[in-house]
């Protein structure tokens, strides 16, 4: 089945459209144990260093059954740099979603104007119909992967699954066959019912936010550190799967209420009820602190972090905020900074 | 004016009275807060008319910023938001702007006073109303923002008309908003004499940018960039239509006695970006090689009437649909095709022989696809470029001697490609 490359650095994009047209939608991911060469002939090297590796992965030649680009709004990053992957990338299929940063009546409105237009570009480029019927199929499967991952997500509360494990999972629903993505769930489901909690007294639960994080590496990196990710905000995580969609209303209708009304990234606005979130989460789940990561020249989660930082230290929250470069090598450079918080805490 | 009168290598006489125009804006600024008038902080790119048609005092916390580097403040400034844990590598506009609010500092040093209400939008950038966010919040005060749709390279007419339905929603809800904050009505006849002085001023504007075509080139940058200042801070009031008419006047005088700015003309150079405001005088570097700036896209963008579809009678008669259209075609922000071909009209309209293009780490939606831009212009229209890295407000982003060595090099090659 041939398949849809996203270049979003939220989740914004709608998969219901893209399964409703009979493609797979597959979220592009970065790769950081390669350097950004050819995409540094593009992009100035000060600028956000994962979608320069995104550039570079898709330079140097995307998955074969690719056979379109959608690129969504998320920051500055996406939308300035979707007509250097113009530029750069030979698809027939390019289309640029603009994801709107408010969330309210108007916005609701245009996001609908917009999805309506990617339905329509979809149809006359592909030569399908996107029919009412099977955008309600679709949303109805994404329900239920969506479902099932809060469900396993539930795991990592009970200390049964690890934060590096859940990680890859949601990773894999980003990327593969819908279906393929059901069944794998539903029996890691299965196994995780029966599967004995990990016993470590020292273990430090946090909740990990920021920009978003797509290397599995580096979660697994901070359990080495001591820390248990037992929930998280970002988009290869909670912000994928934390509500569902209406099944009843109208799908476009109910796509678009469903983007604006889930739990904000801090590229819509207003950026700073994120806090609220984080802090939401932060209660029930009961961290021992908040990790909050921006990646190197991420503008967003740069403005953000002295809020974040001055709110959770009202509340006698722990928090650290670390720049990460978007390179493995460079992980390790971190971990006197990583493991002073586990102290702390 | 006698030939004799007429001198060159200097800023016209007409541009010293900007000091006095923008010194008006200040006390019409400080005026308002003793009388007790609204006020309003808006991003550049913000429909300021409409500010100026409610009786809402605006103030442009990036003019303000570049006061405060012309003043030499900016970087004291900067390192007080960094130490507040804004990292190095944002905007160093918003970070004046936060070292000067924390220090509450003057308005000659580039303070700005708690506003009524705040307006950003993201014509220009994502992260102008991320700066707005965190002022907002610090001062408590109410924050409307425009959410304007990316026009990108393969953008269709059907899209950027559902674009435009959103802005223009958006206008009117900022509307009400003003209402409901001030209690200010909006009045048709005071819009429409607004944006006629608005529309007066731009063309003024680009009046005085069609003498810069003339060579040997009537004016440089020593009255431009400063220049570009009432655009952005006064669209909508008649002083500064004055203080242009002035500036034209005097431009016109030069290329009518064939006078340059330069006495000695031997390269016209354009300047993408944004100048270093801490640095102005860096830019007189040039005349030592004869390289006179003649246009940059940063202060024309901002006689923002250059979009064909808006006529002086839609400005006039559907001022909010007018905006809505011009702040989704700002010169500033175009897509990458448009930038392209617009940058290849300009070359060849203003006879420009190079072109510096500034590489801003405070400017991130202005300097992504620069590479590509110099790439296609030398490659495809065999167009000079020559990529200088460095920050609009920040002195420590500039490492003079180095950009000095760069455009040494470039107009060695420009001065090989005149001989052939």
């Amino acid at each position: 089945m041939k398949k849809i490359g996203i270049f979003d650095s939220g989740v914004e994009t709608p998969e219901e459209i893209i399964l409703a047209a009979g493609l797979i939608p597959y979220r592009l991911f970065g790769d950081p144990t390669i350097e950004p060469d050819k995409a540094n002939e593009h992009i100035p090297p000060t600028h956000c260093v994962w979608t320069r590796n995104l550039l570079e992965k898709a330079i140097k030649g995307l998955d074969e059954d690719i056979i379109g680009i959608i690129g969504t709004h998320g920051c500055d990053r996406t939308n300035r740099e979707f007509d250097i992957w113009l530029e750069c990338l030979n698809f027939d299929f390019m289309f640029f979603l603009n994801s709107p940063r408010k969330r309210d009546e108007s916005a609701l409105k245009f996001f609908i104007d917009d999805m309506k237009e990617l339905i329509t570009q979809l149809e006359d480029h592909f030569n399908v119909k996107i029919t009412t019927e099977k955008l309600r199929e679709s949303i109805k499967k994404m329900n239920n992967i969506r479902s099932l991952l809060k469900e396993i997500s539930e795991f990592r509360k009970k200390m049964i699954l690890k934060g590096s494990e859940f990680h890859a999972l949601v990773k894999l629903a980003q990327q593969q066959d819908k279906d393929e993505v059901v069944k794998i769930l539903e029996s890691k489901l299965e196994e995780f019912k029966t599967r004995n909690p990990f016993l470590d007294t020292n273990i430090k639960k946090v909740i990990l936010t920021g920009s978003d994080i797509d290397d599995t590496e580096f979660i697994k990196y901070l359990e080495e550190l001591g820390f248990h990710i037992i929930i998280d905000d970002l988009g290869v995580g909670t912000k994928y799967f934390w509500d569902l969609i209406d099944e009843n209303e109208e799908p476009i209708v109910a796509l678009a209420k469903y983007h604006l009304n889930k739990p904000i990234h801090s590229t819509k606005f207003p950026s700073y009820e994120r806090f609220e979130v984080i802090k939401k989460l932060a209660e029930i789940y009961e961290v021992d602190g908040i990790i909050n990561i921006a990646q190197k020249f991420c503008e967003p989660i740069l403005y953000d972090h002295p809020y974040m930082n001055k709110m959770f230290k009202n509340l006698e929250i722990p928090y650290l905020f670390v720049e990460v470069t978007y390179n493995r090598e460079s992980y390790k450079q971190l971990s006197t900074r990583f493991s002073a918080f586990a102290e702390i805490i | 004016m006698s030939k004799a009168e007429i001198k060159s290598n200097k800023m016209l006489n007409a541009t010293m009275g900007l000091k006095n125009i923008m010194g008006r804006h200040f006390l019409a600024i400080e005026q308002a807060y003793r009388d007790g008038k609204p006020t309003a902080w808006a991003t550049s790119g913000s429909p300021v008319e409409i500010l100026y048609a409610m009786d809402v005092q605006p103030m442009l916390p990036e003019n303000s910023a570049t006061v405060s580097a012309a003043q030499k403040y900016s970087q004291n400034f900067i390192e007080m938001a960094e130490e507040e844990g804004y990292s190095y590598d944002l905007c160093s506009y918003f970070k004046t702007n936060v070292g000067a609010v924390k220090s509450e500092a003057d308005m000659i040093k580039g303070g700005t006073r708690k506003p009524t209400f705040m307006l950003s939008t993201d014509v220009i950038c994502d992260t102008h109303v991320n700066w707005f966010q965190v002022q907002a919040e610090r001062f408590n005060v109410p924050h409307f923002t425009i959410d304007v749709p990316h026009v990108v390279s393969n953008t269709n007419q059907r899209q950027y008309n559902y674009f435009k339905k959103y802005v223009v929603e958006q206008l009117y809800e900022f509307l009400d908003f003003i209402q409901e904050v001030t209690g200010h009505e909006y009045d048709e006849e005071r819009a429409r004499q607004i944006t006629q002085n608005s529309w007066d001023l731009s063309m003024v504007w680009q009046d005085i940018y069609e003498l810069r075509k003339v060579v040997p080139c009537p004016i440089s940058t020593r009255d431009t960039f400063g220049g570009l200042f009432p655009l952005f801070t006064m669209p909508g009031l008649k002083e500064p239509i004055r203080l242009y008419k002035k500036m034209y006047k005097e431009a016109k005088a030069r290329v009518d006695n064939g006078i340059g700015a330069l006495e000695q003309e031997n390269f016209r150079l354009m300047f993408e970006g944004i100048p270093f405001w801490y640095n102005l005088k860096y830019f007189g570097t040039l005349e030592r090689w004869g390289a006179i700036i003649v246009y940059e896209p940063y202060t024309y963008a901002f006689s923002k009437y250059m979009n064909p579809n808006v006529t002086k009678e839609m400005v006039l008669n559907q001022p909010i649909e007018a905006m809505a259209e011009l702040m989704l075609s700002f010169w500033y922000i175009y897509d990458f095709e448009t930038r392209v071909k617009k940058f290849e009209e300009t070359v060849r309209d203003w006879k420009i022989d190079g072109v510096l293009l500034h590489n801003n780490m405070s400017c991130r939606p202005n300097s992504c696809g620069l590479y590509d831009l110099k790439r296609k212009l030398m490659d495809e229209a065999d167009i000079p470029c020559l990529i200088i890295d460095a920050d609009m407000n920040d002195p420590r982003k500039l490492n003079e001697t180095q950009v000095t060595n760069q455009i040494e090099s470039f107009i060695e090659i420009l001065r090989q490609r005149k001989k052939k």
